[in-house]
């Protein structure tokens, strides 16, 4: 892919967001990412309300988890302007860290450490209690494998412990990229449960999957970005 | 006191972790005496050659052990976007770079104080009782600022294919006050028993670690960041 100039947005971002009066979770402004001279997000703009659970679809390759990652302050925007609940992507990265979760495509936990082990340390760097582990533990069913170290972990072990840490933290924005891959039916629904959780407690959800059956009743709207550009939103 | 809890947990993790796949450890320990015997052996015909070289086999053998240990430390990071994962945590990216710090420099001070009277002996060196603390606070300082560097540098490097070949290449030139510093003040304690000459390189030993401790805590954040 080659360096382009930011192609042109559609005039409706997210009709959700000019629907409602609530507070925006996140405003991205013609924000691209380039990667060396290859750009994959290209002049992006989004507004997404505090309180939905919101799609991300796009074919392989789109920009859905540069987009994620960008949200999670783990890259920065190469041009426009980005902000989670009022506060900047770049200048307040430390602020908005405080309020997002992000549960990533690979497992992110380290393969060393026990799974107990690996939720430990999630607590004491986020500050969340450590007395919810085991519980959090029991809910994926890992219970069982709680001492074994990781690295023994099949993939879908691995997700599962993954769900166990993004519910630990009492993040109002929770980043999810493809959270059903590799998880039996079992698995799945703990996901869903996970979003059901998500509602209840008016966290803002921003899901990255390929399974819009799956996803059909759960979420308030979904958005579709293609080559980094916003395709569409959708209010469903 | 949260800055101190996340510091204090990223070295137990490490500390875990090498405690479990021990590679770094069996890394540093082979190497480190391969090379004081193969220096000793090099050495071995001449009593007083040998002597006058026991504190530089010690830094060489030590320098070489701490860049294989501090690339090493932060390969369990990269694998399955673990680091990726834990710095999209809301604590301070300080915290990462002094809690792997203080990982590396236990590591590398216990491998000093383990190599020393392996030196020692090796080498045949005199070493009077009371010269013993004034070395095990260089073993202390000069391996501090050599983990900073080389903490840091590794950082750095971590991502990249030419890692292995670039972290000293890189570092090393930054390093070398710290090691002629060490080596000096080694060779004080150690030669002559001049205990108050190995002191002054002492304490510019500790105004090296001063410096860079605070010049890399406060840019760390930029090396992490993409």
């Amino acid at each position: 892919m080659t360096e382009e100039a930011p192609a042109p947005q559609p005039a409706t971002e997210d009709p959700t967001a000019a629907a409602t009066e609530r507070p925006l979770a996140v405003r991205l402004e013609r924000v691209a990412r380039r990667f060396g001279r290859e750009q994959v997000l290209r002049g992006l703009s989004l507004r997404l309300p505090a309180g939905r659970i919101v799609a991300l679809r796009g074919s392989n390759g789109s920009g859905k988890t540069t987009l994620l990652r960008l949200l999670a302050t783990r890259l920065r925007p190469s041009s426009g302007r980005a902000s989670v609940f009022g506060r900047d992507l770049v200048r307040e990265a430390a602020a908005v860290r405080r309020e997002v979760a992000y549960l990533a495509v690979h497992g992110g936990s380290y393969g060393t450490l026990t799974a107990r082990e690996n939720l430990r340390l999630a607590c004491v760097l986020t500050g969340a209690p450590q007395d919810g582990v085991d519980a959090e533990l029991a809910r994926v069913g890992l219970s069982e494998h709680a001492d074994r170290p990781v690295r023994v972990f099949s993939s879908g072990m691995k997700r599962r412990l993954g769900l166990a840490r993004l519910a630990l933290r009492d993040a109002a924005l929770w980043l999810l990229d493809e959270p059903y891959a590799s998880l039996d039916e079992e698995g799945r629904e703990l996901v869903d449960d996970l979003l059901s959780r998500a509602r209840a407690r008016g966290r803002t959800v921003l899901i990255a999957s390929h399974e819009p059956e799956r996803l059909a009743g759960r979420i308030d709207a979904s958005i579709t970005i293609d080559r980094g550009v916003l395709l569409h939103g959708a209010t469903e | 006191m949260t800055d101190l809890k996340a510091l204090l947990a990223i070295a137990g993790k490490d500390f875990r972790s090498e405690a479990r796949s021990r590679a770094a450890t069996v890394a540093t320990v082979f190497f480190s005496s391969v090379t004081l015997v193969i220096l000793a052996f090099a050495l071995g015909r001449d009593a007083e050659l040998m002597r006058g070289a026991m504190p530089g086999a010690l830094w060489v053998a030590l320098a070489f052990s701490g860049v294989i240990s501090a690339a090493q430390s932060w390969q369990g990071d990269l694998q399955e976007g673990a680091l990726d994962q834990l710095l999209t945590l809301p604590f301070p990216r300080a915290a990462l770079f002094l809690g792997k710090l203080l990982a590396n420099w236990l590591s590398m001070t216990l491998l000093g104080a383990l190599l020393l009277p392996v030196a020692v002996a090796f080498f045949g060196a005199d070493v009077a009782a009371a010269a013993v603390p004034t070395l095990l606070v260089t073993i202390a300082l000069g391996t501090l600022g050599f983990a900073v560097i080389a903490t840091f540098y590794a950082a750095l490097t971590a991502n990249l294919q030419a890692r292995e070949s670039l972290l000293p290449v890189l570092m090393f030139p930054v390093v070398v006050p710290i090691l002629l510093a060490a080596v000096r003040a080694t060779e004080a304690a150690v030669g002559s028993g001049d205990i108050a000459l190995a002191r002054s390189w002492i304490e510019l030993l500790a105004g090296f670690d001063l410096v860079y401790l605070v010049v890399t805590s406060a840019i760390f954040h930029v090396v992490v960041e993409e």
